[in-house]
């Protein structure tokens, strides 16, 4: 019973700090050839509900966006905002942080 | 053996051509005497550096991802900075390229869609233009240039043009063609930055055309280089480009282009003459060398300041001694 109690315990605080931690998503898009396209990414993503922030990495390019407490972004809506800024998105994954 | 002359004709065409296409260096090499930053939020440390700026004894810093201005004298030490993270009125979002220009400070705001104007001492004066793709409107100014008479040049970078202004922002006329990309003559490949000299030519950082572009004082094309026929092709060898994305003329005229994914500043005569070429890169740097001259600015000694997008830092090149500025 003891186990038992600690091991829900320890499944809640770690749901907990999931949860409160929130989701990075990677997103792999052609053509980030410098920082005056990437902030046309970021400029754009920033702007959306649930996003808190957008940093990138140039050499693998990659986008990291970081959704705020709580709330998640679809694949679509993120394929639509990249698309927007005049790139295209290659592949999305989920990163919880 | 009637192929003969058109042979030694071809050979001879493709050896010209291809020392235009691979020139020496003309100059002695330029020297690294100081860098100072690093990343953060403290006076004197940036967060992605885009922008930089000289006045007759001070360098201004687009200090990007802090949405700040940030001031040192010409050996690094820090005077002051000014700007704060926002859309209201002298509020900064992502500063980019900057301009000193008649006593002034022009900084082209990316997130703002607007050329902010400050006094050097960091005073708001006024913004010029806003969002949008009409005449004396901006999707992303990327850099700005000024004449002599107040007359704005903005490189507006998703527009895909560059728009000329009166000193209130009136549209005076543009080159390019709105939203749409190209590599001849007079077309733009997502602008980044804008220089004028003082005879009034105004060379024009073709960001993903790999190319600058100059067009004479009437407004005419007049010339452009970057790669064999400054047509989109991106290298590594001296006069090629792969992505510029800032551009400023010395005292002496000559152009100096930050060429951002070769790590290094290139020097240039007015009319695109390969001089010289000198970046991180080319130092065995113990630091990132790896997007590191994202913007240049020159002082009236020849002295060379680089915004070092990925150290976090600015470089300080002094000249050869044989040659200068």
């Amino acid at each position: 019973m003891k186990k038992l109690i600690l091991l829900t315990a320890a499944s809640l605080f770690w749901s907990a700090t999931l949860f409160a931690a929130g989701t990075q998503y990677n997103l792999r898009v052609d053509g980030l050839a410098c920082p005056f396209c990437a902030y046309g990414i970021e400029k754009k993503l920033i702007k959306t509900e649930g996003v808190e922030s957008v940093t990138f990495d140039l050499e693998k390019g990659l986008v990291l966006v970081k959704a705020k407490e709580g709330m998640t972004l679809t694949e679509a809506q993120l394929k639509q905002l990249v698309d927007d800024a005049g790139f295209t998105l290659r592949s999305v994954s989920e990163q919880a942080l | 053996m009637k192929f003969r002359p058109f042979a030694i004709l071809m050979l001879t065409t493709l050896f010209i051509s291809s020392c235009a296409w691979f020139p020496s260096v003309k100059e002695p090499s330029y020297q690294l005497v100081k860098t100072w930053g690093g990343k953060g939020e403290a006076s004197g440390q940036f967060n992605e550096p885009t922008g930089v700026a000289v006045s007759k004894s001070e360098v201004f810093v687009s200090d990007s991802r802090n949405a700040r201005i940030q001031v040192f004298d010409f050996d690094g030490n820090f005077q002051r900075l000014f700007g704060e993270p926002g859309e209201g009125t002298g509020q900064l979002g992502r500063p980019m390229n900057l301009t000193v220009a008649n006593g002034e400070l022009y900084v082209a705001d990316y997130f703002n869609d607007v050329i902010q104007v400050y006094s050097l001492q960091g005073q708001f004066l006024r913004a010029i233009g806003r969002a949008g793709v009409g005449p004396g409107e901006f999707n992303v100014p990327g850099g700005v240039a000024v004449a002599p008479n107040g007359d704005l040049f903005v490189a507006d970078f998703y527009n895909q043009r560059i728009q000329q202004l009166d000193t209130n922002g009136t549209f005076i006329r543009q080159w390019g063609t709105l939203g749409e990309t190209g590599v001849w003559a007079g077309e733009f490949n997502y602008p980044t930055d804008v220089a004028i000299a003082p005879n009034g030519t105004l060379y024009i950082a073709d960001g993903y055309n790999d190319r600058v572009q100059a067009f004479s004082p009437s407004g005419e094309f007049s010339h452009k280089w970057g790669g064999p026929l400054a047509m989109n092709i991106f290298g590594s060898f001296n006069g090629w480009f792969a992505t510029v994305t800032g551009i400023s003329v010395g005292p002496k005229g000559n152009l100096y282009v930050a060429d951002f994914y070769n790590d290094r500043v290139q020097k240039f005569t007015p009319k695109g003459e390969f001089l010289n070429a000198f970046g991180l890169s080319t130092k065995g740097a113990t630091q990132n060398a790896t997007h590191t001259a994202i913007a240049v600015a020159i002082a009236d000694d020849g002295s060379v300041f680089v915004a070092d997008y990925a150290n976090h830092q600015i470089q300080k090149w002094q000249p050869g001694e044989q040659h200068g500025r």
